[in-house]
């Protein structure tokens, strides 16, 4: 399999004050397409911060992150937009469904902006596909957190991305969700093929991943 | 799956904001109606203003009272002239003239100045004489003796039809009232007056200067002839003629369309600060709702809408709603002519009607689009500060107002735009100017005032008190809105100050007694050989009354410095009316106590024989006239040179005599005159008017009282308006105030829920944020009574034209209410704040 993501000598550093904060130290990585990886680590390790380079929602200090052949690491925000809005697809512990949007229109949003020809219909064959048939047309305010997450999901997934990245995705979940939530995950990258990187502190989850990343101190162990 | 190959982007955005809108609309309800308030007030003034200018344009010939208008004053004129355009137009005559009225066969007969039209057969040669009952304008004409009187004119003096009046010594029967003429450009709009026909004038002896007498030829063109042609046959007719002047259409009214200019600005830049400050409540909204989205942004962010996507969203949002509150607002103003026009048609006698304009819609839609972009784009900007990567920590941004050098400039090119789109055209576009530079001084000064707050109470770092400390730190913390606070509470209190100070000194001027200096009554038209037989009339019925007689005569400017006086002023200007027509003047020995010199020196005694001319010293800025000037004045025909000798500072509100000109007594007692007298009576009712024309039945006299309780009527009328847009001044004010808090709502939900649980009582929190209000209001108050006090000053004095008086107990009382209503108001948008929900905001739903 060839590569999709690679990360060469990444280091991020925050500014604290007068003090400077090493959240990652030379990260070296590569993410082969198809593959499946869990990111694990003690809280504060710098999991999540892996992820948000990798997604373009955060600039490294140092190093390169080369995305399918790309480096991103130096193009301007719009145009890290047009690469995650096309390849990468991401779900949050929390879900972050925007409450005034309906199930069936957090995930038609996606498409559309990805100019799908009929975002409506794709949309609904997804939910369907989630067994949230009967929840169309519900905010997520009218929805249990494994409603909420499996729509969260379907967000992600629209547009069949190259990479999904996932953030404790059963981390606001009870086990019965966990299991129908990572299931669903887990079938989907091996149906369509795309690429998973997923951040949990559950062994279990983290185990389902052919390959398993810890990090310490900022540092791939 | 097929993708889209070229779907536009702005659809797909556009598709959204329509979404949003719909959903969100009950979130930015105080935009909404701030917004609709404030565009509403604006539609419903240029609404107004153009039905007014547009009835006024459309019933110009009627108003003129004819295609055109020869004028000549209190002169028959050269009839060989009038009787030339009669070969080739129709003319109709008419003279008007004031004298008093009185009833008669009562116990107590009472008499009123009024102004008589005499008109003839021909008359109206435009629109029409609406009166009642049917056949009564024919009558006057048929049968002598006959007169038809105004409403207000029968209600003053409780005149029933059929019932005789006396006008000087000749009985008039009132055969039936009138309730308007067409053309009322050149005639009084308001007051009493009647109607009568062209034989009146030969019943009656009319003198001179003191009868206002006015003669007029109103012409109509044949329908076949090109007006044009006409025009100029005339002009050709009378080129030689110095004393005719020659009215057109265009002209007609024109003293009004200065009036409803010259309000209509007033009432327009107090319609755009509070839109201005407005804005800045949608300013404040706008960034509160853009804090509760702060989640669905950074979503759409990590689904990979670019900033400006995002930002368009909202920008597109603001347009949206903002087309639609304009149609809402502009097509609401129609709801407010009938009533302008029930107050116009009784006031001035003009009707108006809702009159929809195609530029007027635009003009509202673009000051509204220009304060909102304005006011939006430190807000709307704030979008970029959003991160994605927030939603991996669970971290709440609150966002701030977010200024580059991009926006600042292109705010400053927009208020610029808007600045410009208010001044030109207005009817004084240095007042426009001024007042916008006045506006923006006050903004920049609260803001440093708010950054002075912060600087001092950083430093006061020693109290125990620990509602104090919290407020203070409220205060001084990094992004505060103390500055946007300040600067929204000290604008819209100045504003609201400066317009209940207006207000107040309108209802004072309104409600105040006749000057002291102003005598009880002017007497008119007394005649050389009648000035002891007069002043003895006074005094056989109030010993103690004191009498001013001056000598009075009549004259025009025919030339100054040797030309036309026209190329000294322009006909818009206050002062105009110094050589629009003939002009009264007298002459005194010494200069007259309530007129001093302002410049120049009294009559040069060594030259009798010289015209001295003392000059009113605004007429002399506005003509731009110089010390030694020379006046060319046509005084009964013969032409004579008068020097400029000295201005004099005159002010006609105090309504004792007053003259433009005085001229030296040396030289000017010679020329044929008459008398102008006042009287001050020891007890006005000793004074019988009635009597007094017994003894001088042409003598016209004008009670103080009644033209004061005239004035107070169109005084009352403006007041009403001034109140009203205070009103929703007070409003918007409001609505920015909570909006202000609004702000930080999340903030203040967090903070108060971190004082919840270290267990600060709900007495303490209240406590803390009455602190923090007066800690800011004092300091807003002050600043903002001070710029009220100039404010109003300048309104008063300059626009107004009347006195203005600082009045302590108002603005105490003005703000104290001010105080107590924003503070209550503030407390209630806190209140919700009050009791924060743990579990949600720990779990960060």
């Amino acid at each position: 399999m060839s590569a999709l993501l690679k990360l060469k000598k990444i280091n991020l550093k925050y500014q604290t004050g007068k003090e400077n904060i090493s959240v990652l130290k030379d990260i070296d990585l590569i993410i082969k397409k198809k593959e499946t990886v869990s990111v694990v680590g003690e809280s504060g390790s710098g999991k999540t911060s892996l992820i948000m380079l990798i997604g373009g929602l955060e600039r490294p200090t140092s190093g390169k992150i080369i995305f399918q052949d790309q480096e991103i690491t130096n193009i301007n925000e719009d145009e890290v937009s047009e690469i995650r809005k096309k390849n990468i697809g991401i779900i949050f512990q929390s879900f972050y469904l925007i409450p005034n949007y309906t199930a069936f229109e957090n995930v038609a949003l996606t498409l559309e902006l990805n100019k799908f020809k009929n975002p409506e219909k794709e949309a609904k064959l997804l939910l369907e596909r989630f067994g949230l048939k009967h929840r169309f047309n519900n905010l997520p305010s009218q929805l249990s957190g494994g409603e909420q997450q499996r729509v969260a999901i379907a967000r992600a997934i629209a547009m069949k991305p190259e990479l999904i990245l996932a953030d404790e995705p059963t981390g606001n979940l009870d086990t019965e969700n966990s299991i129908m939530i990572s299931d669903i995950l887990f079938e989907y990258v091996k149906e369509e093929g795309s690429s998973l990187i997923m951040v949990t502190h559950d062994p279990k989850l983290a185990n389902k991943a052919k390959r398993k990343i810890k990090i310490k101190d900022g540092k791939i162990k | 799956m097929e993708k889209l190959n070229n779907p536009s982007e702005f659809n797909l955005i556009f598709k959204y904001a329509l979404k949003d809108l719909s959903r969100n609309y009950q979130k930015i309800s105080s935009i909404i109606v701030t917004l609709f308030i404030s565009l509403f007030i604006l539609s419903a003034i240029f609404t107004i203003e153009d039905s007014l200018k547009k009835e006024l344009n459309d019933n110009a010939k009627v108003l003129l009272g004819g295609d055109l208008e020869i004028d000549y004053n209190r002169n028959q004129g050269n009839l060989d002239l009038v009787n030339k355009v009669k070969e080739f137009a129709t003319i109709s005559q008419m003279i008007e003239f004031s004298t008093m009225l009185s009833t008669t066969g009562r116990t107590k007969n009472k008499s009123l100045f009024t102004r008589i039209k005499t008109v003839d057969e021909k008359y109206p040669l435009y629109g029409e004489i609406i009166y009642e009952p049917e056949g009564a304008y024919e009558r006057i004409q048929k049968e002598p003796n006959t007169i038809l009187i105004n409403e207000s004119l029968s209600k003053t003096l409780n005149i029933k039809i059929n019932e005789k009046v006396k006008v000087q010594d000749q009985n008039f029967t009132v055969i039936g009232f009138i309730k308007s003429v067409p053309d009322v450009s050149g005639f009084v709009a308001f007051g009493d007056w009647a109607l009568a026909g062209k034989q009146t004038l030969e019943i009656l002896k009319l003198n001179g200067i003191g009868s206002f007498l006015n003669y007029e030829y109103k012409v109509k063109f044949n329908s076949n002839d090109d007006p044009e042609k006409i025009e100029k046959r005339i002009q050709n007719i009378f080129k030689d003629d110095q004393k005719v002047k020659l009215r057109y259409p265009k002209n007609s009214a024109s003293g009004l369309k200065r009036i409803i200019n010259n309000f209509s600005q007033f009432l327009s830049l107090v319609s755009i600060s509070a839109m201005l400050i407005a804005g800045i409540g949608i300013a404040n909204t706008l960034l509160s709702f853009i804090n509760q989205n702060n989640m669905s942004i950074a979503v759409r962010k990590a689904i990979g809408f670019y900033s400006g996507n995002i930002k368009t969203l909202y920008y597109l949002q603001l347009l949206i709603l903002l087309f639609i509150i304009t149609v809402i607002s502009y097509g609401s103003s129609f709801l407010i002519v009938p009533v302008a026009d029930k107050y116009l048609s009784d006031g001035l006698g003009l009707n108006v009607y809702p009159a929809f304009s195609f530029i007027n819609f635009i003009k509202i839609f673009l000051v509204g689009l220009l304060v909102l972009i304005i006011f939006s784009i430190p807000t709307i900007s704030s979008i970029d500060q959003v991160k994605a990567s927030n939603l991996f920590r669970n971290v709440f941004q609150n966002l701030q107002f977010y200024y580059s050098k991009r926006s600042i400039a292109l705010s400053f090119i927009l208020l610029s735009i808007l600045v410009l789109l208010f001044t030109i055209g207005s009817e004084k576009p240095s007042y426009s100017l001024g007042y916008f530079g006045a506006f923006f001084i006050c903004l920049i000064v609260f803001f440093l005032l708010s950054k002075l707050i912060i600087f001092f109470l950083k430093k006061f770092k020693s109290s125990s008190n620990i509602s104090l400390k919290v407020s203070i730190k409220n205060i001084t913390q990094t992004k505060s809105i103390t500055p946007i606070t300040i600067m929204s509470l000290g604008l819209g209190v100045t504003l609201l100050l400066t317009l209940a100070m207006v207000g107040t000194n309108f209802q004072r001027e309104i409600a105040k007694s006749i000057p002291d200096i102003a005598p009880d009554y002017f007497f008119v038209g007394i005649q050389k050989g009648e000035r002891e037989k007069f002043e003895q009339g006074v005094l056989d019925m109030d010993p103690k009354a004191n009498i001013e007689i001056v000598p009075m005569v009549s004259s025009g400017i025919v030339k100054i410095n040797g030309v036309n006086p026209n190329t000294y002023i322009k006909p818009d200007n206050d002062s105009y009316w110094v050589i629009g027509s003939e002009r009264r003047s007298s002459w005194v020995e010494n200069v007259p106590e309530d007129n001093p010199i302002l410049k120049g020196e009294w009559w040069d005694l060594s030259n009798p024989n010289q015209l001295q001319i003392s000059l009113d010293a605004k007429v002399a800025k506005d003509f731009n006239i110089e010390l030694g000037d020379i006046f060319t004045l046509n005084i009964y025909g013969r032409e004579i040179d008068g020097k400029i000798v000295n201005f004099r500072e005159v002010d006609y509100r105090d309504l004792s005599i007053n003259f433009a000109m005085l001229f030296n007594p040396q030289f000017a007692k010679n020329i044929p005159h008459e008398y102008l007298a006042t009287a001050k009576f020891n007890n006005t009712d000793q004074f019988d008017e009635t009597q007094m024309l017994e003894i001088l039945p042409s003598l016209s006299m004008i009670k103080i009282s009644d033209y004061l309780n005239k004035v107070t009527a169109v005084l009352n009328k403006v007041f009403i308006a001034v109140t009203l847009i205070s009103a929703v001044t007070i409003v918007i004010g409001l609505i920015v105030i909570s909006s202000a808090i609004m702000v930080q709502g999340k903030v203040k939900e967090y903070q108060n829920l971190v004082f919840k649980i270290l267990g600060f009582s709900k007495k303490e929190i209240i406590f803390s944020s009455i602190i923090e209000f007066l800690l800011i209001f004092f300091s807003v108050i002050l600043i903002a009574i001070f710029f009220a006090v100039i404010g109003s000053k300048f309104i008063m004095e300059n626009i107004f034209e009347l006195v203005w008086k600082f009045d302590l107990k108002v603005l105490f009382n003005l703000g104290l209410s001010i105080g107590i209503v924003t503070l209550i108001l503030i407390m209630l948008t806190n209140l919700k704040y009050l009791n924060p929900k743990v579990y949600p905001l720990i779990r960060n739903q």
